[in-house]
């Protein structure tokens, strides 16, 4: 008795669990060619930084209906671009994945490098700065023995 | 109780101005009671505090719902584990949280250096800092995100039956820790700034600080990979698409200040051994202290958007306002110092050991930066086109894997350059065999079929970095198993022993090597969502994948369900995966459980992630190449740390000057 | 009430353990020590010259290079052991005397010239530093 009713509970739990479920299957539109478009657009749940392609969330809501959108498009002719255009019109520029390179936002792309550059302008100017010839070429005539002396005996307790 | 626990956190608040104004005004005036005072007031407040803390978590503990607090982070049904981290879990506890390890740091500093005399001038100024710090948090603890505030109608306490608990997503192992070594590491770096202002302050002529100040930062940094880590083996193991590091803004902050600080460790050895850049370390100190108080506020502010942010709050202010005082002050005590502050040697070649941390320390801040820029560019961008614009997982792995790639480059060459001077005679000879290992290596992959560019280069350095660590390690142990008579096994021992903080510095990058190895597995992941019926069977790369069986239950926490995936390949049975779905009865949140078969080679992940109206398992299934290696990489890196922290074997000692007989009074004039 | 009681007992408690401070829990004075810094960079010279040394013996460096790294630390240490000596001058002349302690083993006898404060192993008629008389 006790078996049938756990196996009674068990098939009630999987059917809950599928009343959660998806109505949409969500596999039909994981394919590359989505996947290629998808990943210049950025997934706009608001939870993962990840793009339309690669947002792993099962019935995300912004990246599954944006796949299926991505397919629809795809079959009506469009490039991977025009994809993308379609997109941007919609949500605006934050629908790419990445700052576009235009206008203001290709600082996005200019300020690294360029921070790496005066980096290495700071090393060279730095370098230049720092390598003054040594002044005293020579010891001072009547320390040198002593230094000589004083470092041979530290240097004789080295291994 | 909860009246306690505020008064507490006001007293607390109250002592910490005190100690700052004994602190200063004692050094000032020179007035010993009212130093001896402010030190004291360290450890009251450290009393207070955890009396603050103990309340609190004691409240959780006994799932006291008049507090609000509680109320929101636990419930009656959590485990014990599970409620302590509640301490924690929310914004009020968090700041309360970060303030006890803070003045459990500075009672534990001003108590290591109480018998010190070479820290007696500084130690006032250093209370003071770290003082300051901690009453900033203090404050917004006491006064703005108040812990022990109680859910209320009108005038009366309104207790409630049950709290509403922590995220069931977070209750795992490695989010019990995650958060605490996170802070660990976070809040020990206001120690070493603390250090810095006070040697800055009082003029300090000598470096002797700087060797406190590396040991805690070291401590600190090892914290905090730790922390880091955590985090990202639990993101691996919960959030069922395997990924470690999502380059959320939150991720990001908590990796600036490790930048910083890693870079800061490699730079203080010009101090410590030619007593060279010193300004720079300096800046270097105040930048990953301000990062640790950047990434707090990005945490809590709610600039960013980020899935680890706590609800929205008008914290951000507050921390604007200790930032710009912060960074305003630092910088116009580093521009007044910098006198002090000069080079005491100069560079004698520029290919020497000191231009390869030149260039470390480029190659470090220069992907700091470039981390910080994307974090904070949709905000900047906003603010100057109005426009919104995305800055996804994309950008940062465009920018961020080319400098990743160099600066393992430089783990490899950086070791081999000599102090001072190296002739091309002497690098031809050290980095000869390591190139052209590497180069065979490489060539190997491609023959292999491996094509990834990226990939290719990535493992070539590592064997590069790898042959030169090894050669390193090699040419010492031979030589000291030489000279000792000893076997080669001993000599490595002895090696490490008699200069932990190369040899443990040389494993550190080995551990470095190891995880960027695991890092570039993720090029050739794979993976695959299917449909499945019970007993049907689908491939991924060499795997056959059958679904044998599904069975559903449920316990008083939540409803389960689990398929059992049998994984063969090539026709030989390898093991059962049990994937599960559970639905929790309380929050009525769906998470999954992934199943995972850890190899070195690589894991095979599946998670069950819903089911289809026809009751078919809806499975995501993924083949991560040399996961493993990160973790195994971090064990190494830890490991290398403590190595590190162990005082070398042989400290040899010189003669010393020392005035003896000295009057402390002024001399009597003569006549 | 208990909570009135327990708050004022952890004030009172609190404010006097801070607060009252009493001629004994004063830290003893500081020994001055003028060499610290000088001191510092001689510890840091040797170091860095055992390094040197240990590296040319594994063969990283090239005769030249160890030589040209050897005469600059020889420099170096030229240069502090000439501060070191004007810092001994000063205090001479403020007439305060000088010891050189060799920590870790027992102190060996030394024998200080009273004039210039320099230290010798073995008893010496005259100073090898300044050259004047050591003992009457």
């Amino acid at each position: 008795m006790r078996v049938k009713l756990n196996r009674w509970k068990t098939s009630l739990a999987i059917l809950f669990v599928a009343t959660l479920c998806v109505a949409q299957s969500p596999t039909a539109f994981i394919t590359t060619d989505i996947r290629r478009a998808g990943d210049k657009l950025a997934c706009l749940c608001g939870a993962c930084k990840n793009t339309v392609g690669t947002c792993q969330m099962l019935g995300c809501h912004y990246a599954a209906p944006a796949r299926e959108k991505i397919a629809e498009l795809q079959k009506a002719g469009l490039d991977d671009e025009k994809v993308a255009a379609f997109f941007v019109k919609r949500e605006g520029l934050k629908a790419f994945a990445v700052p576009p390179a235009e206008g203001f936002n290709a600082m996005s792309w200019i300020m690294p490098p360029v921070a790496i550059l005066l980096g290495l302008g700071g090393i060279a100017w730095w370098i230049r700065r720092s390598r003054k010839p040594v002044l005293v070429d020579e010891l001072p005539a009547g320390s040198a023995d002593r230094v000589r002396a004083e470092l041979d005996q530290e240097m004789a307790k080295f291994d | 109780m909860e009246n306690i626990g505020g008064l507490c956190l006001i007293l607390a608040f109250c002592l910490g101005v005190y100690s700052i104004f004994a602190s200063v005004v004692g050094a000032w005036k020179q007035k010993p009671f009212l130093l001896v005072s402010g030190q004291r007031a360290v450890y009251s407040v450290w009393a207070l505090v955890t009396t603050a803390s103990a309340l609190l978590v004691y409240a959780i503990m006994t799932d006291d719902f008049r507090i609000q607090y509680v109320w929101a982070h636990s419930n009656k049904a959590m485990a014990t584990i599970y409620k302590f981290t509640a301490w924690w879990g929310g914004q009020e506890g968090s700041l309360l949280f970060w303030s006890f390890i803070l003045s459990t740091y500075t009672a534990v500093v001003v108590f290591t250096t109480r018998k010190k005399h070479e820290y007696r001038a500084m130690m006032p100024w250093i209370t003071s800092v770290l003082m300051f710090t901690l009453v900033f948090f203090l404050m917004l603890v006491a006064f703005v995100e108040h812990p022990f505030r109680i859910l209320a109608i009108g005038r009366a306490a309104t207790p409630m039956d049950d709290g509403r608990g922590l995220d069931p997503l977070l209750q795992y192992w490695t989010m019990v820790i995650h958060p605490p070594f996170l802070y660990l590491g976070y809040v020990g770096f206001v120690v070493p700034f603390a250090f810095a202002m006070g040697s800055l302050i009082t003029k300090q002529p000598g470096d002797g600080w700087i060797h406190t100040t590396r040991r805690w930062a070291l401590i600190t940094w090892a914290f905090q990979s730790t922390g880091i880590l955590l985090g990202a083996g639990w993101a691996y193991a919960v959030l069922g698409w395997g990924g470690y590091w999502g380059w959320d803004p939150v991720e990001n902050a908590s990796l600036l200040p490790w930048i910083t600080s890693t870079s800061f460790l490699h730079s203080v050895m010009m101090q410590e051994k030619k007593g060279m850049m010193k300004v720079w370390n300096m800046v270097l100190v105040a930048a990953t202290f301000f990062l640790c108080i950047l990434g707090t506020f990005l945490t809590r502010s709610g600039v960013v958007s980020s899935v680890h942010a706590f609800a929205q709050s008008s914290l951000g202010n507050y921390f604007v306002v200790f930032l710009a005082v912060g960074i305003g002050a630092t910088t116009w005590l580093i521009l007044n110092r910098l006198p002090y502050l000069k080079s005491e040697t100069q560079l004698e070649s520029v290919v020497s050991r000191e231009s390869s941390f030149l260039f470390n320390n480029l190659i470090l801040l220069a992907s700091c930066f470039a981390i910080l820029w994307g974090t904070l560019f949709p905000v900047i961008s906003e603010a100057v086109t109005g426009e919104k614009i995305t800055v996804d997982a994309p950008y940062f792995n465009r920018v961020n894997i080319p400098i990743g790639l160099f600066l393992l480059f430089l783990t490899g060459v950086g070791p081999l350059v000599a102090w001072r001077r190296s002739s091309a005679d002497a690098l031809k000879r050290a980095f000869l065999m390591p190139t052209v290992g590497a180069a065979i290596f490489m060539s190997v992959l491609v023959a292999l079929g491996i094509h990834h560019v990226y990939a290719v280069i990535s493992f070539g350095l590592c064997f590069f970095v790898t042959a030169t660590i090894g050669s390193e390690f090699w040419k010492g142990s031979k030589s000291i198993a030489a000279k000792d008579q000893v076997n080669l096994l001993r000599g490595a021992f002895e090696l490490t022993h008699r200069n932990t903080r190369r040899y443990g510095g040389y494993i550190v990058h080995m551990g470095i090597v190891i995880m960027f190895i695991g890092f570039t597995g993720a090029a050739f992941n794979l993976d695959r969502t299917v449909e499945a019926k019970v007993g049907s069977t689908f491939k991924l790369g060499r795997y056959d994948l059958k679904v044998a069986d599904m069975k559903g239950g449920e316990n008083e926490n939540y409803v389960w369900n689990h398929a059992l995936i049998e994984v063969r390949s090539g026709g030989s049975y390898i093991t059962t995966l049990k994937p599960e779905l559970r639905k929790y009865a309380v929050s009525g949140s769906q998470t999954s459980n992934v199943a995972i078969r850890r190899a070195l080679n690589e894991d095979l992940y599946l998670n069950f992630a819903g089911m289809t109206a026809d009751s078919k398992v809806i499975l995501q299934s993924y083949v991560f190449p040399l996961v493993s290696w990160i973790w195994v990489g971090y064990w190494v890196l830890l490991i290398g740390t403590l190595i590190c922290l162990v005082p070398s074997k042989i400290k040899l000692q010189y003669a010393k000057m020392e005035v003896v007989g000295i009057a402390r009074q002024a001399q009597p004039v003569e006549n | 009430m208990t909570v009135v009681v327990l708050s004022l007992f952890l004030v009172i408690g609190v404010v006097t353990y801070t607060m009252w401070v009493r001629e004994g829990d004063l830290p003893l004075p500081a020994p001055e020590n003028p060499f610290r810094h000088l001191e510092e960079i001689k510890t840091r010279i040797y170091e860095n010259l055992r390094d040197l040394q240990f590296e040319y013996r594994l063969g990283k460096l090239s005769d030249a290079d160890y030589q040209s790294s050897k005469l600059a630390v020889q420099k170096e240490l030229g240069q502090v052991l000439g501060e070191i000596d004007a810092v001994k001058q000063k205090l001479a002349a403020e007439g305060k005397t000088v010891a050189t302690s060799v920590p870790g083993r027992k102190k060996p006898q030394t024998h200080t010239c009273p004039h210039c404060g320099a230290t010798f192993k073995e008893a010496l008629k005259f100073c090898g530093e300044c050259g004047k008389a050591m003992s009457a």
